[in-house]
């Protein structure tokens, strides 16, 4: 009991929260106006963006990208606050979570952002000084992000694990119903399972196929006219969260019908929409996409693989690699040039090639098709092949579109959509590190207590769960922009690029608290750890993703 | 014939149940709540009968707080048809009694004519295992409880009985009331179609009063304890000290 004169024992939740975080979202947003005002300034060269220019600067342009990413996820986490506010639903967790990121974030912004674990970019990169900020900002920085806030956070996680998520998510009802299925499913039909297959590297086995198409995953955005059931990219988001939550390679199951129907959808002809993408939604077949080659990774509009006509038909010659789910495949989405003479985008074709599907022994059986496995280090259970194309044919109807030199145009557009479905994907993974992590923690004993009770380990898994809900919330919000028809390449990228990152400091956070038993094989982190890394680089590399960010920043 | 499932919303299976600081009962405030899972199964069981052609139509009734319309619509997106929410309070803390539910269910049947009502054996918050029964009674119809296979022929229903020591089949007389035991089946998991389906299914919703039931407690829960935690070990430095203890102490040889 506190005397006259004593202060009381206080909240570690700062009282006027919603407040101070109004407050200081607009001097972020002026820290990034500066910023891209003082870069812009440096790569324009004659009233526009010089390329070689933005190369010199290259260290600037993705800062400046990370603190667009930072302010949009600021900005995302205030709007989710205000809307549980408004429902009754922003609670003591929810508030501990807004409290910490916002602490956190603004100390980075102000000292320096990780773009990656050696890299961190500084406000005078982008030539800001660091300059105080004002009183509401500086309030949430030095009583933001405390350790009896994270202490309070774990607390509450602890007492609520059976909820799927560590405060709410902001999500309609009929979501979180979606949610709620698609974990048990999970949890019941994968997360026992996943382990054994990763360490057998073996396929995910057909029967869990079966009943995700049963349940509806690969129909799920294609709209109903075409045999789909056209739900939103946010129940794209949730079903992806939750079934990557499980395993990594059964929430990327639905990536390539994803892509392959977005492809057909946006470029195909009518006859090619209503010929492929019923049999894609009821997942009666498996798409896979062939774009990159071995020579042409992120830098996709230089690629050789070569379509040419031969007589209705065309032939493709070239060899393609890290085809994912090859095997096992019905159609091949081939990205080739079939224009002479380019050399740029402006050549390339997407072709619909049809496979015979495959088995693990003898997955290429077609003539003019061979290839083989790449052995990899996590993100298994699809299998990653080389495919080589030697004069293999293809209908000449089969040319998505019916149009050449489409090919990159066509699949540009699939990227919001692929980008979305990867930052949920991030946000499995990051969860499925949480829950293992904080399994570990609550069960290992050490000097006479669970570890959870130390702070540093609390801490990691407070710093998991809110980094995961600023992750989501940024994801959730491009799919709500791709939903109402909005463009949203910014805010996918900075979903998928902090996705990524989140994903892979809770992988090797959980990994940490295992101790030495997270270095073994047989211990789940060490797979978690494994696929939380391709994260980073697949779908556009963090590096990648930074620089069309900053592009679009400029435009 | 049209079939009717009970579902009552309780504390998730996966909670930590805390008992609340004056005792009065379970800490229910944001605790996540689902459906209770032998319901679950009587509700698949009820699917699976419609899908067989046995039954053509399946109708579920929950009575508690307005929320249990969440756990109706779970019930409608795996495949019931409708649902009637029977709102019997306003507060997550109040369990309606199963004599109150029972006369409640007992009013549905009269309106909805089942030729079958499915229920959970036992809701796994209070553990009472009473409605069912209750509800044979007030209807003058036969029972079958604790049912871990379910074959209906006619106007007659074969259930195997999971009692103690091994499995009884007997065989009643329809209309009747069975209630399910855990083995009778797997729950599915609602697909995405079918949970957008759920939207537009109807729900009506009803109060007691609709039915001129009294749902005032009749009961009193005097008091509610967390279970008396687990006691440190010791060990033991011998055989002999082991087996001197077994008899000595703990009585057991």
């Amino acid at each position: 009991m506190a005397h006259d004169g004593q202060t009381q024992p206080t909240s570690p939740l700062l009282a006027d929260l919603l407040d101070l975080t109004a407050r200081a979202l607009p001097e972020v947003e002026a820290i990034f106006a500066q910023g891209r005002e003082n870069l812009r300034e440096r790569v324009t060269v004659a009233g526009k963006v010089s390329a070689p220019a933005m190369e010199e600067h290259q260290y600037a342009a993705h800062a400046l990208s990370w603190l667009a990413t930072y302010t949009e996820a600021l900005r995302q986490m205030q709007a989710w606050a205000l809307r549980l506010q408004d429902g009754g639903q922003f609670g003591q967790m929810e508030a501990l979570i807004l409290q910490i990121a916002f602490g956190e974030y603004l100390h980075q912004i102000q000292g320096g952002i990780p773009m990656s674990q050696g890299e961190i970019a500084r406000l005078q990169d982008l030539g800001l000084e660091v300059t105080p900020l004002g009183v509401a900002a500086q309030t949430l920085m030095t009583q933001g992000n405390t350790s009896a806030a994270r202490a309070a956070l774990v607390a509450l996680m602890r007492d609520s694990r059976a909820n799927a998520t560590f405060g709410a998510t902001g999500l309609e009802d009929e979501l979180e119903m979606i949610r709620d299925q698609f974990r048990r499913f999970a949890a019941e039909q994968v997360t026992p399972f996943a382990h054994e297959w990763h360490l057998k590297d073996a396929l995910i086995p057909m029967s869990v196929i079966d009943q995700l198409a049963e349940m509806g995953v690969f129909g799920l955005t294609i709209p109903e006219e075409f045999g789909g059931f056209g739900l939103s990219k946010a129940s794209m988001v949730v079903v992806s969260e939750e079934l990557s939550r499980g395993y990594i390679g059964v929430g990327s199951l639905g990536t390539r019908s994803e892509i392959a129907a977005e492809l057909i959808l946006c470029g195909g002809t009518p006859e090619q929409k209503a010929q492929w993408l019923p049999k894609l939604a009821s997942g009666e077949i498996l798409p896979t996409a062939v774009f990159t080659e071995p020579n042409t990774g992120s830098d996709l509009g230089a690629l050789r693989t070569r379509a040419r006509r031969d007589g209705e038909d065309w032939t493709i010659t070239g060899n393609k690699t890290w085809i994912t789910h090859a095997a096992r495949t019905h159609v091949m989405t081939v990205l080739a040039r079939s224009v002479d003479a380019t050399t740029d985008y402006r050549g390339l074709s997407m072709f619909l090639a049809e496979k015979t599907p495959g088995t693990d022994e003898a997955p290429f059986v077609d003539p003019g098709l061979s290839g083989g496995e790449i052995e990899v280090l996590g993100y298994r259970g699809m299998k990653e092949y080389t495919v080589n194309f030697d004069d293999f044919r293809v209908k000449g109807a089969n040319l998505l579109g019916g149009v050449e030199g489409q090919g990159f145009k066509q699949l540009m557009q699939t990227f919001e959509s692929a980008r979305i479905q990867t930052a949920a994907r991030a946000i499995g993974v990051a969860q499925n590190a949480l829950d293992v992590g904080m399994g570990y923690a609550e069960d290992r004993k050490q000097f006479g207590k669970a570890l959870i009770e130390f702070p540093r380990v609390a801490g990691k898994l407070a710093m998991m769960a809110v980094e995961i809900m600023v992750a989501r919330q940024l994801t959730y919000f491009s799919a709500w922009q791709k939903d109402h028809d909005k463009r949203c390449d910014l805010e996918a990228g900075m979903a998928k690029l902090l996705g990524a990152r989140v994903a892979w400091a809770a992988a090797d956070n959980a990994l940490q608290i295992h101790g030495g038993n997270g270095f073994a094989l047989e211990y789940q982190i060490s797979r978690i750890l494994c696929d939380a890394r391709i994260l980073n680089i697949f779908e556009g590399a963090a590096e990648i993703q930074a620089q069309v960010i900053a592009r679009r920043l400029l435009d | 014939m049209k079939v009717l499932v009970p579902v009552k919303r309780v504390i998730d299976y996966n909670v930590k149940v805390r008992v609340k600081a004056d005792g009065s009962g379970v800490d229910l405030a944001n605790v996540k709540m689902s459906m209770n899972p032998f319901d679950e199964i009587a509700v698949e069981e009820a699917i699976r009968l419609k899908e067989k052609g046995v039954a053509t139509e399946v109708v579920v009734v929950s009575i508690g707080v307005k929320q249990s319309q969440e756990t109706l619509r779970t019930a409608l997106a795996m495949g019931a048809d409708r649902a009637i929410l029977i709102e019997a309070t306003d507060s997550v803390q109040t369990d309606i009694e199963p004599l109150a539910v029972a006369k409640l269910l007992a009013a549905v049947v009269k309106e909805e004519a089942p030729g079958l009502v499915l229920c959970g054996k036992q809701a796994i918050d209070n553990d009472m295992n009473a409605t069912g029964q209750m509800l044979s009674a007030l209807l003058g119809w036969s029972q079958a409880t604790f049912a871990s296979e379910l074959v209906i022929d006619g106007d007659t229903a074969k259930v195997t009985r999971e009692v103690d020591g091994g499995l009884q089949t007997i065989s009643v007389k329809m209309p009747t009331i069975v209630t399910v035991d855990l083995r009778l089946n797997e729950p599915r998991y609602a697909s995405l179609p079918n949970i957008m389906k759920a939207k537009a299914k109807p729900l009506a919703a009803k109060t007691p009063a609709d039915y001129g039931v009294d749902v005032a407690p009749r009961l009193s829960v005097l008091k509610t304890v967390e279970p008396a935690g687990r006691k440190a070990g010791i060990k033991v430095g011998s055989v002999d000290e082991l087996i001197a203890k077994l008899k000595d102490e703990a009585g057991v040889i």
